[in-house]
């Protein structure tokens, strides 16, 4: 049976193949190591760490996980002792985890300069009991109105200051075919987090979600979280795009909406500037393409120049590593974070790292007019609040997410919703 | 009927080519390998009109997913959704196959090769041979090994993969490709085992006898007798894990982490960042990654009907 | 598969019992070692967490049967699962099983149109998981899928969030991914029977229908019992792809056991309940694994004449 045979040295030459493969691969030594995410910004991050390592005769091993790669396994790492040295994080309930655990060390004493350089909004979501336990490593993502002039001069509408003037472009857009006020990525969920925190923040200031955090007893249910979620079914009924819980954000499909001038807004993160400019240029190029600042609320409580977003990813320092280890990431963070380069590769990809110091080198850059607009949006926050499902605790995270679902979906009164929420 | 004659005057050699080794054409003595087929056979009658058109339909429902992975394989990110995303890019580009190879691609194709094969090797041998313990074993160690390895057919992946990534890190193989491979050798012998025990036990009792009059041992037993006739089940089982393991992402996931022990499947999430997806690049690798498996099947096509059909008539 | 164990030992002791000696355990000892060490360990570990507190963080605490009486008596969502598994599980049957068997039919037929079809309908089994779901979530978009591109006004376009449709969506894609592999295994049986049934039911005059039911069907026994099973306990342990199109939205409407207990475990990090759902599926999947055992085992000495 010649073709047996063919068939059994084949198979035979794969695994004497992979044995060889097998024992290529070692194990690790002792050296630092931080894990990053791909894609966005993370590739410049790694070339900054490389040089760090070249710069400093160090080593810090990087691996890059994509990004639920990483959140799967990064807990799965901490929480067995194999944590990498450096620990990165959203901070939020994930970094009040790691401090209640013992899993990470305070950097007090161990952060250089940057104390004075990040902006304090920014720089108070690493403190935790007054040490400092993370500190940003990237760009600020603030979450901003995005527009499509074309849409708004076509339907004769302006830039919408207030809540009421929200109102009456929803009217003026109710009866038109194939437009709408928003895109939304409904079928991602988490675009709608942004509408939940800007609308509760607007109607009720920045105490209101304070206290879900702290865990304050029946903190959810609170009037201004019940007006925001009203606010968003009724927003469902008519201000949202057709099919919003079908719209994917992963795919871009709501920066497409914008783009293809199906709709007239899209509240998204900062990331989305680069994404436009990159997937639809002629947009982009067009001069329809504009950006603007949540609206205020006439009667709300909330300081209007609050805004919301993620204020960075973080580095935390794991307990478990050795001194060593612990000294190469105080190294890292104290004297290279931020550096020049790494600081103008930022600017130059349109991002904005959260510093108090880079005025100057804003202008001019390609993007200036985005960076200016997000500079000065994050440089006179009163307060930046972090992404709601970063901020509670990491076990609350996924019902939470359910629940927006449900509110979107119409299948959820706000009542049930705070309920549910509090009852976790 | 022109159209059915010209079939049945082509079958002969289509035929002998399609089973190049007929196990059961002899044991029931058929002149014409051709005159087995259902369809062939029946000059007398209309096409199958009905079976056509559903054929047809079906292609359609396939067709329809693929079409788009490969045309939008093509595409830019820009005019990613910039038309009607059924009709071709006007200006198709190579960029995301060249982003894909220069992303390590082979490196991962190479590793999701080891994983596969070793996997496979391993698990059809250990199988079969269990198989062949539980069918002929006299005491009654093989009827509770069966009850064992019946209880493994549903345990989720999923729900045990905690205690397997704590067992890999107690045996120092984490981040190594052995992660990948150990498990899920275990995790596919169940299935194998109960596929290949049905076979087993339809080997006819007076086979064994013969061989044990001959003298054979048990190891040649299983060589020369059992292995042949099982190979139907071996083929199933086979196509079935290795599909399991090449595409499984579950695994890899959770028990690597460097580059230089991805495999495919995790290599696709690559190209997702932490807001959105490079869509034309992934579909570039989930095109390159097929291609090759495509064209071995292609070639290996009637050796796999072939071998799934082989061994059953005794 | 008492049944079927003791039915293989019976007829060895009774046809060769006095002397016979069977394959020494050896044979089975690798299978068996990997088969413990690597799927049984850790189910054991699996049923230990089922008792135990444990957000993956911190250290795991003893809690007796907490999580039982929670997942069992105070979460309402557990039997939604289980309802939710079992439409999906007999809906992947109903829709798999019957496009499978009469695609192996077709598949098998000498025209060359059909060979040709049947190089083509194997592609989806080349796709994983990550890229059919990625496939399918374009395709179902509501602005720039099918329904849009396509100019049939009934189409609905909501099919992936809208709850009343989106499990016949799942079954349909988890379907276009495996029905191949089983069309595959159907090829084969329908080519291994004997062309003088069919001539002697020509002679009959049989038809075509007749035929199938009469010869095709019957003779495919085995082969239908392997893909059932292959089939079921498949579907009943499915994850990949409904986690990657939907995470289980919209209203949870398709996020049966398997995957309520991976976002229950990984997602709001309480191994605890996960671990009690584990067990709740692995002793469904035993039970159905019986079953089908039984059956199969009842039909051995029957298909045993016909075969031979």
């Amino acid at each position: 049976m010649p073709r047996t045979l063919t068939l059994r040295a084949g198979t035979a030459g794969i695994a004497s193949f992979s044995l060889f493969a097998l024992a290529a691969c070692g194990g690790g030594d002792e050296e630092a190591s931080a894990w990053i995410l791909t894609g966005g910004g993370w590739p410049a991050i790694e070339e900054d760490l490389e040089r760090f390592n070249e710069d400093r005769e160090a080593e810090i091993d990087v691996e890059a996980l994509e990004n639920d790669a990483y959140k799967q396994q990064i807990r799965t790492a901490v929480g067995s002792g194999d944590a990498p040295t450096m620990i990165m994080s959203w901070t939020g309930g994930a970094l009040l985890e790691y401090v209640e655990q013992d899993r990470i060390i305070p950097l007090d004493g161990n952060t250089g300069e940057l104390d004075d350089r990040v902006y304090e909004s920014v720089w108070q979501n690493g403190v935790v009991d007054d040490s400092v336990y993370a500190v940003p490593l990237n760009d600020v993502q603030p979450v901003v109105m995005y527009y499509n002039q074309e849409v708004l001069d076509e339907h004769d509408l302006s830039l919408p200051e207030t809540w009421s003037d929200v109102e009456d472009i929803i009217d003026a857009l109710g009866d038109v075919e194939d437009v709408d006020a928003f895109s939304l990525a409904g079928g991602s969920v988490w675009p709608a987090f942004m509408w939940l925190a800007y609308l509760t923040d607007r109607h009720g200031g920045e105490e209101v979600f304070q206290a879900v955090v702290e865990g304050e007893e029946g903190a959810w249910d609170h009037e201004s979280i019940i007006w925001a979620l009203e606010t968003m079914q009724d927003l469902g009924d008519a201000g949202f795009i057709r099919d919003y819980n079908a719209v994917d954000a992963g795919q871009n499909e709501d920066a497409q909406l914008l783009a293809d001038g199906r709709a007239a807004f899209l509240l998204q993160g900062s990331w989305v500037y680069a994404t436009i400019n990159q997937d639809f240029p002629e947009f982009a190029d067009s001069g329809n393409f504009g950006f603007t600042e949540f609206p205020v609320l006439e009667e709300g409580a909330g300081d209007p120049s609050n805004i919301v977003g993620n204020p960075a990813n973080f580095w935390s320092v794991s307990a478990d590593a050795t001194e060593q280890e612990q000294e190469v990431a105080f190294d890292y963070i104290s004297e290279h974070l931020y550096n020049d380069q790494a600081v103008d590769e930022m600017l130059e990809a349109g991002s904005l790292p959260p510093l108090n110091d880079i005025g100057d080198r804003i202008e001019g850059s390609e993007a200036e007019e985005f960076l200016s607009f997000a500079d000065e949006l994050v440089g006179s926050a009163n307060h930046f609040q972090l992404s709601w499902d970063q901020a509670i605790s990491p076990s609350e995270e996924q019902a939470f997410g359910d629940n927006v679902a449900a509110i979107l979906q119409g299948n959820m009164t706000p009542q049930e919703f705070v309920d549910s929420m509090n009852s976790q | 009927m022109p159209h059915a004659a010209s079939t049945e005057s082509r079958i002969p050699t289509a035929g002998t080519a399609l089973d190049p080794k007929q196990p059961d054409g002899g044991v029931v003595g058929l002149p014409r390998p051709a005159a087995r087929r259902p369809q062939g056979r029946k000059t007398g009658e209309k096409p199958n009109i009905l079976a056509g058109t559903l054929g047809w339909v079906w292609l359609a429902v396939i067709i329809l997913p693929i079409y788009y992975i490969v045309i939008t394989s093509f595409r830019t990110s820009q005019d990613l959704r910039a038309n009607n995303q059924l009709i071709p890019s006007s200006q198709p580009t190579i960029a995301p196959f060249i982003r894909v190879i220069e992303n390590d691609f082979f490196h991962f194709f190479f590793n999701s090769v080891v994983v596969t094969a070793s996997t496979v090797a391993v698990v059809l041998a250990l199988s079969l041979m269990a198989a062949y313990y539980i069918v002929r074993s006299t005491s009654f160690g093989g009827t509770r090994l069966f009850q064992l390895i019946l209880l493994g057919i549903a345990i989720p992946v999923q729900a045990t993969i905690i205690p397997v990534y704590y067992l890999i890190r107690q045996l120092g193989l984490y981040d190594t490709l052995w992660a990948l491979i150990l498990p899920q050798i275990a995790f596919a012998i169940p299935l194998s085992v109960l596929i290949i025990v049905n076979f087993v036990r339809d080997i006819p009792n007076e086979l064994f006898e013969s061989m044990r009059v001959d003298g054979a041992g048990e190891w040649k037993i299983l060589w020369s007798l059992v292995l042949p006739m099982a190979k139907p089940a071996l083929m199933t089982v086979g196509i079935y894990q290795a599909l399991q393991v090449w595409n499984g992402f579950l695994f890899p996931l959770v028990l690597t982490q460097s580059r230089d022990v991805r495999v495919l499947p995790l290599s696709l999430w690559e190209y997702q960042g932490q807001f959105g997806i490079d869509v034309p690049a992934t579909l570039a690798a989930v095109v390159l990654s097929a291609v090759p498996l495509f064209i071995a099947y292609v070639v290996g096509r009637r050796y796999i009907v072939a071998g799934l059909t082989a061994g059953f008539s005794k | 598969m008492t049944t079927i164990a003791s039915h293989i030992v019976n007829a060895q002791g009774k046809v060769n019992g006095k002397r016979r000696q069977g394959p020494t355990f050896l044979m089975a000892l690798p299978a068996v070692l990997f088969f413990g060490l690597f799927a049984l360990v850790p189910l054991g570990g699996v049923l230990a967490i089922s008792f135990m507190e444990w957000n993956i963080l911190g250290s795991p605490s003893w809690v007796g049967t907490d999580n039982w009486d929670t997942v069992i008596n105070d979460r309402p969502f557990t039997w939604r699962a289980l309802t939710l598994t079992l439409i999906f599980v007999v809906g992947s049957y109903l829709f798999q099983a019957p496009i499978a068997l009469l695609l192996g039919v077709f598949m098998a037929g000498q025209q060359k149109y059909r060979a040709f079809l049947s190089v083509l309908y194997f592609l989806p089994l080349l796709f994983s998981s990550v890229a059919v779901g990625l496939t399918f979530q374009s395709l179902l978009s509501p602005y720039y899928g099918i329904s849009a591109a396509l100019p049939f006004d009934w189409l609905p376009s909501d099919w992936l969030s809208n709850s009343d449709i989106v499990m016949y969506v799942m079954i349909f894609v988890v379907g276009w991914c495996f029905i191949p592999f089983h069309a595959l295994l159907y090829q084969a049986g329908v080519r291994q029977i004997p062309a003088d049934m069919y001539e002697a039911a020509t002679i009959d005059g049989a038809g075509r229908v007749r035929q199938f039911f009469s010869i095709t069907l019957p003779q495919l026994r085995y082969t239908i019992i392997t893909s059932s099973t292959l089939m079921l306990v498949g579907s009943l342990t499915y994850f990949d792809l409904i986690f990657v199109l939907t995470g289980g939205q919209p209203q949870n409407a398709v996020r049966i056991l398997p995957l309520d207990m991976y976002i229950t475990g990984f997602s709001a990090n309480n191994l605890g309940h996960a671990s009690v759902i584990a067990v709740i599926l692995v002793a469904i999947g035993l039970t159905m694994s019986l079953l089908l055992n039984k059956f199969s085992g009842s039909t051995k000495m029957e298909s045993d004449k016909a075969g031979a």
